[in-house]
């Protein structure tokens, strides 16, 4: 008698250890998912807060490009504008897309490639592409172990008792995915 | 190319796993051995404790000593200093977006003046650790390639590497004192007390094992360290989402070895820090290396 209550007292052990390290888990990932897409979100703010700058070291050499300067300046227009982080990444990838061809053109004027001011935005700018790109990768390994616990088993009971719900990957636009055309 | 992708990246997470258990196992083993020369030790010498309370106090301070400074001792072994962010932009924007691509917190950076390619990672966890890398890394290496050696550091922070070398590091130079210590007391054993057969057995089982265990250990140690190199590379090639970076880099180690520009400035280096490096500043490739070959590496990440 005392053995089976001992072995009930166990399994009732076990199961509330389970419930509260799944509960955990699930929570340490959602916070995961969170924290990076702020981390997306901090590094396409930085990108719109260079942009003015950038606007103001190109303007005086590209006095013939207007086109691709207000492209950039529209561009960062909607980025600040946008709300949601979809919007707001494919918004940023509009922008980055403008500030190549900026980059592109700018090969043309070797006055301004000899500028310190722009060529240390150039950098700035090119290294927060790289932040970007690591930001959604973290993104994307963040949804990745969520989504493995979600579907896994006994993650995947414990999730329908916590009303989990599975999450997305940010996914690039095909569009996107093609590397933007400069015409002369 | 959608498939390839996939394929890689269900291959890298398996490495990783199937790292995790044999290091588990590894570290499962030194345990044993501890529990094993401690009840040895204990049935041989029956009431002599004292040798033990010695025993456990040095091996307090060495412990103590070990998890708290092991970071600082191994920076200033190789005379490294703190990194310059004006005048190493590049290295500390690489880190930056390796941070963000890992989560680990920003390390640390130092810098240590050889000519050679390399560079370690140390600390007692993500949030205390540095990052180190040699004048010669940052001269020689392309951006890209700096991208896969310190994604390769940045694992070792991400997956306690640092902590667990550290650690197992301390547990090894334990089990050497004890056995050093039990050892030296045979010494000074009084030989006319009434031993029973049974102590005489085990005195003799504690003076083999005493002696085999450090070395055994240390071979524990030593694979403990290769398998984490593997599991550091195949992380590397997860944040990086690329392995040609590491592979070039590696090659470029490679091609160092068989030509050695100043082969005097290894010996500039402890040689208990070669398990902390990237690859190993001394050239031993068998048993008693800390690293896997570098074909070997190569070999692996180029499969990827």
């Amino acid at each position: 008698m005392a053995i089976l209550l001992w072995i009930i007292l166990i399994v009732i052990a076990l199961i509330i250890i389970a419930f509260i390290s799944y509960f955990n888990r699930f929570a340490i990932l959602e916070n995961r998912i969170e924290n990076s897409s702020s981390q997306i979100d901090v590094q396409l703010k930085k990108r719109a807060d260079l942009v003015p700058n950038l606007v103001e070291a190109v303007k005086g050499y590209m006095k013939h490009e207007r086109a691709v300067i207000t492209e950039v300046t529209n561009a960062r227009k909607v980025l600040v504008g946008a709300k949601d982080l979809g919007k707001k990444i494919r918004a940023g990838d509009a922008l980055q897309g403008a500030l190549s061809k900026v980059f592109a053109i700018a090969e043309n004027y070797p006055n301004l490639k000899a500028n310190e001011n722009f060529l240390q935005l150039q950098n700035e700018l090119s290294s927060i592409e790289d932040k970007v790109a690591y930001a959604r990768q973290y993104y994307n390994d963040s949804v990745l172990d969520y989504d493995n616990l979600f579907s896994t088993f006994p993650g995947n009971m414990f999730a329908g008792l916590f009303g989990k719900k599975q999450k997305d990957y940010l996914k690039i636009e095909e569009a996107e995915r093609r590397v933007p055309k400069v015409s002369f | 190319m959608a498939i390839q992708k996939n394929q890689a990246r269900v291959s890298f997470y398996d490495q990783i796993a199937r790292n995790k258990r044999k290091s588990f196992f590894l570290i499962a083993i030194i345990i044993i051995v501890i529990v094993a020369l401690a009840y040895v030790i204990g049935r041989a010498y029956g009431d002599v404790f004292s040798f033990l309370i010695i025993g456990i106090i040095i091996s307090l301070i060495y412990v103590t000593i070990g998890y708290y400074a092991s970071d600082k001792l191994a920076l200033a072994s190789v005379n490294a200093r703190e990194a310059d962010r004006q005048k190493y932009r590049q290295y500390y924007a690489v880190v930056e977006g390796l941070t963000i691509a890992s989560g680990v917190p920003m390390p640390k950076l130092y810098v240590m003046q050889n000519s050679q390619i390399n560079a370690f990672a140390s600390g007692r966890n993500p949030k205390t650790s540095v990052v180190c890398v040699t004048t010669g890394a940052l001269e020689k290496l392309s951006k890209q390639e700096l991208e896969g050696v310190l994604g390769h550091e940045l694992s070792h922070i991400a997956n306690y590497d640092i902590r667990f070398m550290t650690l197992t590091a301390v547990l090894v130079g334990m089990i050497a004192i004890i056995s050093e210590i039990f050892l030296r007391s045979l010494w000074f054993r009084s030989s006319d007390r009434d031993d029973s057969k049974g102590a005489a057995i085990f005195m003799i089982i504690g003076v083999v094992l005493a002696i085999l265990a450090p070395i055994f250990v240390q071979l524990v140690q030593l694979a403990i360290s290769r398998k984490r190199e593997y599991m550091a590379d195949a992380s590397s090639v997860k944040f990086t989402r690329s392995p040609t970076g590491l592979v070039g880099a590696l090659k470029k180690i490679q091609n160092e070895n068989i030509n050695p520009i100043k082969p005097e400035e290894s010996k500039k280096i402890s040689k208990t820090m070669a398990p902390l490096f990237i690859s190993n500043p001394f050239k031993n490739s068998d048993i008693t290396s800390t690293h896997p070959s570098l074909q070997k590496r190569i070999d692996i990440l180029e499969r990827m």
